[in-house]
C-alpha cells in the first residue's frame, strides 16, 4: 500500500478521525485538570497566608510589635514554605526570612493586594533557583508593614511535570493510534481487495468469479457470501434469459418461414390472375395475426419461465367459478362438434393464482380436447380438491390420446404428433400450460383416458394440480 | 365523433387518423401527453385514444391529470405491453378500456365507438329497445314482435351488451372481455358458437336478421 493512497482508504481515514476526536477530548480533560490543580494550589496558598496574617495581626494588636517580632523570628527559624518580613514605617527591614518585600517600589505596597513573584533562593546543593511565590503586605496600626507570603514552587514544579507527562501521553496516543489505524486499514484493505477483485472480474464479464469466504462470520464475510449468492442468482437468470432468447428465435423462425411461403404463393396466384390482390392481402393479414399470436404466446412462456416459480400478479379466487365459466364458454363449441360435454365441479376451491394465465391454461386444455376428439366423442371437465388439499383441474377426452412414450414430449414447444398436423395450431398450447403450472408451483399430469370402446379412445386425461391458497392469517 | 389521438409514434398516429376518418370520425393528433392535455382542455372531444409510453408526459400521467381536473371523457388506453399489471395500471389511472398493440383497426374503431356510446346511456334504463326487439332489464325477459324469447343467463348478458351497442360493430375479444370478463385467447372461436346460438333464438322465424356478422371485425345488432 502506497502512503498517499493510504489516506484515501476508509478505515485509515476513520482511524484518523477517531484519533483526532480522542486527542481533542483527552486534551480538554487534561487541560481542565491542569487549570483546576493550579487554581486549587493557589487558593490553598492564599488561604494559608490569609490565616497567618490574621494570627500575626491579632498578636500585634494584643501584645505589640515586639511580640510580633519575636513570633516572626521563631517562625523563620522553624522553617517551612511561609515567607515573612516586618518593616518599620519607613520600610526599613526589622526582621524576616526574605531580604526585601516584592512590593518594594510598587504603588500597591502595603495596600493589602496579592502579588505573584519569583523568589530567588538557593537549594540544598547551593544552586540558585527562581521559585514561584505569592504574598500580601499590610500596614499595622503603629505604621509598621508586615509582609507574609508562601513559596509555591513545589506545586509549580509538580504542575510542570504533569504537563510534560500529558504531552508525552498525547504523543503516545497519536503514535499508537496511527499505527493501529495502519494495521486495521491494511487488514480491511486485504479483505475488501478480495471482494473488489471479484467485482472487477464480473465487470469484465467473468460471471464465474466468486469471493473466498473465510467463515469468520464477520460482516465482510457476510458481504462476500451475499455477493456470491447474488452472482449465483445472476448467473442463473442470465442463463435463462439466454435460453429464452434462443427459444424465441427458434420458435418464431418456423412460423415466419411458413408465413413467407404462404405469402409468396399468394403473390404468384395474384400475379397469374388466379386470385386478386385483395385475397393475397387477406391471407397475409391472417398470417401476420397468427404470427403475432404465436409471438405473444412465446413471450408469455418466456416470462413465466423467467418468473422461476413465482406466480406473476397472484390473486386469491374460487377456482370453481373459473372452471364453471370455462365449461359454459366451451360447451356450445363442443356440442357444435356433436360431442358430449360435461362438467363436474366441486364448490369452494380457493386458490392463489394469476387468473388470466390460469384461464388461458384451462382454455388450452379444453380446446385441445375438443379439437382432437372426433365427432360423437365426449369431453369432461372436472375441478376438485384432492385429499392433499391441492386443487385439481382435469380434462378427459375420448380422442386418440397420446402414447405413453410421447407424453413427456408433447409439453415441449412446437411438438405436434404426426396425426395432429392437420389441425390448426401452433404447437405451443401445452408448453404454455406447462409454463403456467410451473409458475404456480403446480404440476401437469398426462394419463390415458377412459380407454378404447365404441371406436373411440383410448383418450387422454390431462390434469393440472395446483397448491391450495395459503390459509388467511389469523391476525388479519 | 371527435376523437383526440395522443400518440408519439407519428406513423402509427397517421395510420390511426386515416382509419378513424374513414370510419367517419373527426380525429385530432397530439404528439405527447403534454400536448394531449393542452388539446383536451380545449374540450369538445367524445373519446381520447391515449398511448401509454410517450416522452414528457406519459399516458398514465395524462389520464390521471385529466381525471383530477374532472374531465370524464372516455379514454381508450393503447399499449405495446400486454401484461395484466399494465392493464390494471391503465384502468386504475382512469382509462375506460385498454387495447394492446398491434391491434386491428376494426378492433380500435369498435372499442372507440363502444366508449362514446357508454357515456350517452348515463341514465339507468329498465328497458332496452332495438327495432322490434325489447329487453326488460328488471323482469329479465326478451320479446321480439311481442313474442317472448327464452334466453340462458349468459345469452341474456350477451344480448344486453349487443343491444346497448346496437348499430356498432363489437369484436369477439370485446365480447369475451365485457360479457364473460376474461382476458385470454380462447384459441378457437368459441364466441362464434355462442353468437350463433343467440342468433338462432332471436332471428329464427323472423323476416329480418338483426344479428349481423361483420367481416374482419365481429358482430353488429341492427334494427
Amino acid at each position: 500500500m502506497k502512503f498517499p493512497s493510504l489516506f484515501r482508504r476508509t478505515p485509515f481515514r476513520l482511524t484518523l478521525l477517531f484519533l483526532a476526536l480522542f486527542v481533542a477530548a483527552a486534551g480538554s480533560v487534561l487541560a481542565w485538570v491542569y487549570v483546576a490543580s493550579a487554581t486549587e494550589a493557589r487558593a490553598r496558598a492564599e488561604a494559608d497566608v490569609r490565616s497567618e496574617v490574621g494570627v500575626l495581626a491579632s498578636l500585634y494588636r494584643a501584645r505589640g510589635v515586639d511580640a510580633l517580632n519575636q513570633a516572626l523570628v521563631e517562625r523563620s527559624i522553624r522553617g517551612g514554605p511561609n515567607l515573612y518580613l516586618l518593616m518599620d514605617a519607613q520600610r526599613k527591614v526589622i526582621t524576616g526570612n526574605v531580604s526585601e518585600s516584592p512590593f518594594e517600589g510598587t504603588d500597591s505596597a502595603g495596600a493589602g493586594r496579592w502579588s505573584t513573584f519569583r523568589l530567588t533562593a538557593t537549594d540544598d546543593e547551593g544552586r540558585v533557583e527562581n521559585r514561584q511565590s505569592i504574598g500580601v503586605e499590610m500596614q499595622m496600626s503603629g505604621g509598621e508593614v508586615l509582609f507574609v507570603g508562601q513559596d509555591i514552587g513545589d506545586t509549580e514544579a509538580y504542575l510542570g511535570r504533569l504537563t510534560q507527562a500529558l504531552w508525552a501521553a498525547m504523543l503516545l496516543v497519536l503514535l499508537l493510534g496511527a499505527g493501529g489505524g495502519l494495521i486495521v486499514s491494511r487488514n480491511v484493505e486485504r479483505s475488501m481487495g478480495r471482494l473488489n477483485r471479484v467485482v472487477q472480474a464480473v465487470q469484465n464479464g467473468d460471471l464465474k468469479a466468486r469471493a473466498d469466504v473465510r467463515r469468520s462470520g464477520d460482516e465482510l464475510d457476510e458481504l462476500g457470501a451475499g455477493l456470491n449468492t447474488m452472482l449465483d442468482r445472476l448467473e442463473v437468470s442470465m442463463a435463462s434469459i439466454r435460453h429464452a432468447g434462443d427459444a424465441i428465435a427458434h420458435d418464431l423462425r418456423s412460423p415466419l418461414t411458413r408465413m413467407r411461403a404462404k405469402m409468396e404463393v399468394a403473390l404468384i396466384d395474384a400475379e397469374s390472375g388466379k386470385t386478386d390482390g385483395v385475397e393475397a392481402l387477406h391471407i397475409a393479414l391472417d398470417e401476420a395475426d397468427a404470427l403475432l399470436k404465436t409471438f405473444n404466446t412465446v413471450l408469455a412462456i418466456a416470462r413465466l419461465q423467467a418468473a422461476a416459480g413465482r406466480t406473476p400478479d397472484p390473486a386469491v379466487f374460487d377456482a370453481a367459478d373459473l372452471a364453471a365459466d370455462m365449461a359454459e364458454l366451451y360447451e356450445p363449441a363442443a356440442e357444435e362438434k356433436q360431442m358430449e360435454f360435461s362438467a363436474e365441479i366441486e364448490r369452494g376451491l380457493l386458490i392463489e393464482a394469476n387468473q388470466p394465465f390460469l384461464a388461458q391454461a384451462l382454455a388450452n386444455l379444453i380446446d385441445n380436447a375438443v379439437k382432437y376428439t372426433p365427432a360423437g366423442g365426449a369431453v369432461k371437465l372436472r375441478a376438485r380438491r384432492r385429499s392433499s388439499g391441492e386443487v385439481e383441474f382435469s380434462v378427459t377426452d375420448t380422442g386418440p390420446g397420446v402414447p405413453a412414450e410421447d407424453r413427456e414430449r408433447v409439453t415441449q414447444r412446437f411438438v405436434r404428433l404426426d396425426n395432429s398436423r392437420t389441425e390448426a395450431g401452433s404447437g405451443l398450447g401445452l408448453s404454455l400450460v406447462t409454463a403456467v403450472i410451473e409458475a404456480h408451483g403446480g404440476r401437469l399430469m398426462l394419463d390415458e383416458g377412459p380407454g378404447v370402446h365404441d371406436g373411440f379412445g383410448p383418450g387422454l386425461r390431462v390434469a393440472m394440480v395446483l397448491p391450495p391458497a395459503p390459509a388467511p392469517t389469523a391476525a388479519s | 365523433m371527435r376523437i383526440l389521438v395522443v400518440e408519439d409514434d407519428s406513423e402509427a398516429a397517421a395510420a390511426m387518423m386515416r382509419g378513424l376518418s374513414e370510419a367517419g370520425h373527426e380525429a385530432v393528433h397530439a404528439v405527447d401527453g403534454a400536448f394531449g392535455l393542452l388539446e383536451a382542455q380545449k374540450g369538445g372531444y367524445d373519446v381520447y385514444v391515449v398511448d401509454r409510453m410517450m416522452p414528457r408526459l406519459d399516458g398514465v400521467g395524462m389520464v390521471e391529470t385529466l381525471r383530477r381536473d374532472g374531465d370524464q371523457t372516455p379514454v381508450l388506453f393503447l399499449s405495446a405491453l400486454g401484461e395484466v399489471e399494465d392493464r390494471v395500471t391503465g384502468l386504475k389511472a382512469g382509462a375506460d378500456d385498454y387495447l394492446v398493440k398491434p391491434y386491428a383497426f376494426a378492433e380500435l374503431i369498435a372499442r372507440v365507438e363502444a366508449l362514446s356510446r357508454r357515456r350517452e346511456t348515463g341514465s339507468v334504463a329498465t328497458m332496452l329497445k332495438v327495432g322490434d326487439l325489447e329487453m326488460n332489464l328488471i323482469a329479465r325477459t326478451v320479446h321480439r314482435e311481442g313474442r317472448e324469447i327464452d334466453l340462458q343467463p349468459r345469452e341474456f348478458q350477451l344480448l344486453e351488451f349487443l343491444m346497448r351497442h346496437a348499430g356498432q360493430s363489437v369484436t369477439r375479444t370485446m365480447l369475451l372481455e365485457k360479457v364473460w370478463e376474461y382476458h385470454f385467447d380462447p384459441q378457437t372461436n368459441v364466441i362464434d358458437v355462442h353468437i350463433s346460438r343467440l342468433r338462432s333464438k332471436i332471428d329464427k322465424g323472423f323476416d329480418k336478421a338483426m344479428l349481423q356478422t361483420v367481416r374482419g371485425a365481429g358482430y353488429r345488432l341492427e334494427a
